[in-house]
């Protein structure tokens, strides 16, 4: 059996090439530290402030903080707009470095609750009239869910609804028209739309929602 | 200068190198095998969802077609092989890093923080090698898999350890969230396990657990902004430091809580191989958590005789 205990380190004498390394080392360090410090993406984007969740934190914070909310949000914006200025002037010349060495750092890894979360959903129309393809969380309605449960499609789906990320939506939708397209010969159209609704709150009953960021193809 | 100048046993290091060579064939093998190299990496214009330009690399290979970027992900699952396996060394690392970023750059709205951390791993395995032994690199080299004398430098297992530690620390520093910050309602795992996109099934029994949520909240924002607490006990624990923080055994308790924290995530989230990547990080610590045990293997003969 052999020993699974590391051995103790030796230290050794330096070399010119331990110099080299230690200069690197520092600014590997110095470039990782930098780009993960807290940076407000999509802070230029007014509609994003306008989400309601967003909204809802900014009630919370003023009410904590004894301001108004539109005070405190044009202090936030002010601020984050400037952090993510000064961020993109200092770290704009290391993106080499982060590209090519994969060294990116963004970690804002569930930050904030979405308290107002949008589900997707996808619907066919044929000559008998609308019907669901595909619902998020639905054992019923699950066309394609291998590949829109897969974590890499939930993030963009996750991110379609967005106002920044119109495009995006857009081109999610083309793309399900076309493969309905070749599946369904009865297909006359999809919609591709989300239901956004506040989570309800443990033991309440759950909110009316509304529809957001419908997209409708009519198939050839 | 001293971490710089200091080898030490290279079984850790390739510990991480074939847990990261699992996780890359885990990231792309999953795709692979959802049919999603074509829907998510490829131009609108061949099949795919979006309008992707294609990394550097994928144009100089004709651009983010289905056939360039299919061989782009087998070659990624290859180098992750080869990782596993101890080929090549820092050219392997080198090479896998590539591919791999030529597969999950091409479209920026299907990348998550695996990704992010994955990359960082690999490129620290090219400034590190990682295959002096339990590799295929030490059976040619030495005539066995595993090489007793091999080292390798100290300073790349503390840059694996940094990386993990300031992953976890700027998340912390993130979550400013009224229902993350204690004195708010701390609901933030409760309300997150309610999210449909990242939900493994449906989360509404978790409703009468709402204390336990909030408590697994508080620990979690705590356990997340407290990591230089972590650092500072670690680098005592390497140092051979020994004190009355030894006795908190700070060390084996961010450990542990960091482990259930990802086992819980893996159950009830769909996040991609993520916990699986961070746990990879984890084999940094073999060397800090092995040395407690030998410090209260040579306590315990001299507690007997007195």
């Amino acid at each position: 059996m052999p020993q699974l205990r590391p051995r103790p380190a030796q230290l050794v004498t330096p070399t010119w090439r331990d110099h080299l390394r230690g200069a690197f080392v520092v600014f590997h360090l110095v470039a990782i530290t930098a780009m993960a410090l807290p940076s407000p993406q999509g802070a230029r984007t007014p509609a994003s402030w306008a989400d309601p969740t967003v909204q809802e934190e900014i009630r919370a914070w003023a009410a904590r903080l004894g301001t108004e909310p539109e005070t405190l949000e044009e202090t936030a914006r002010t601020l984050a707009i400037a952090v993510v200025d000064a961020r993109e002037a200092l770290l704009g010349p290391l993106d080499p470095y982060y590209r090519y060495a994969g060294t990116w750092q963004a970690w804002r890894m569930f930050v904030a609750p979405h308290r107002f979360p949008a589900r997707l959903h996808v619907d066919v129309r044929t000559d008998a009239g609308w019907e669901p393809l595909y619902v998020v969380g639905s054992p019923d309605h699950a066309w394609r869910s291998q590949q829109l449960r897969h974590a890499r499609a939930r993030a963009l789906i996750f991110l379609a609804p967005w106002p920044r990320y119109r495009k995006q939506r857009a081109r999610l939708a083309d793309w399900v028209a076309r493969e309905v397209a070749e599946e369904r010969p009865d297909a006359r159209a999809v919609r591709v739309r989300y239901y956004k609704a506040r989570t309800p709150a443990p033991g309440e009953v759950a909110p009316e929602g509304r529809w957001v960021a419908v997209e409708e193809r009519e198939l050839p | 200068m001293s971490v710089l100048s200091t080898r030490e046993d290279a079984r850790p290091l390739a510990a991480f190198r074939v847990a990261v060579g699992l996780c890359v064939c885990l990231s792309i093998g999953s795709v692979i095998g959802a049919d999603l190299v074509g829907p998510l990496w490829t131009h609108a214009d061949h099949g795919g969802i979006q309008a992707v330009p294609g990394t550097a690399l994928a144009q100089l290979l004709g651009g983010p077609t289905p056939a360039v970027m299919h061989t782009l992900a087998w070659l990624a699952m290859l180098g992750g092989v080869a990782l596993v396996a101890g080929i090549g060394g820092r050219v392997t690392a080198l090479f896998t890093l590539q591919v791999f970023l030529a597969c999950v750059d091409t479209n920026g709205a299907a990348r998550g923080g695996y990704d992010l951390l994955l990359a960082n791993a690999l490129w620290l395995l090219v400034l590190g090698g990682g295959t002096a032994t339990w590799s295929t690199d030490a059976r040619l080299r030495t005539g066995h898999w595993s090489d007793a004398s091999a080292t390798a430098g100290a300073w790349v297992r503390w840059l694996v350890l940094f990386q993990l530690l300031l992953m976890y620390w700027t998340t912390g520093l993130q979550k400013l969230s009224i229902h993350w910050i204690p004195g708010g309602d701390l609901g933030a795992l409760y309300w997150i396990l309610q999210q449909p996109t990242w939900q493994r099934f449906d989360m509404a029994w978790v409703g009468p657990l709402f204390p336990l949520t909030q408590i697994a909240t508080l620990v979690t924002w705590l356990w997340e902004i407290s990591m230089p607490l972590w650092a500072w006990a670690l680098i005592r624990r390497e140092r051979g430091q020994e004190g009355q923080l030894e006795r908190l055994r700070l060390v084996e308790v961010y450990t542990v809580v960091g482990i259930g924290l990802h086992l819980v995530i893996t159950v009830l989230l769909e996040v991609g191989p993520f916990s699986w990547v961070s746990l990879a990080y984890y084999t940094a610590l073999w060397p800090a958590l092995r040395r407690r045990r030998d410090v209260v293997r040579r306590r315990e003969p001299a507690r007997g005789a007195s």
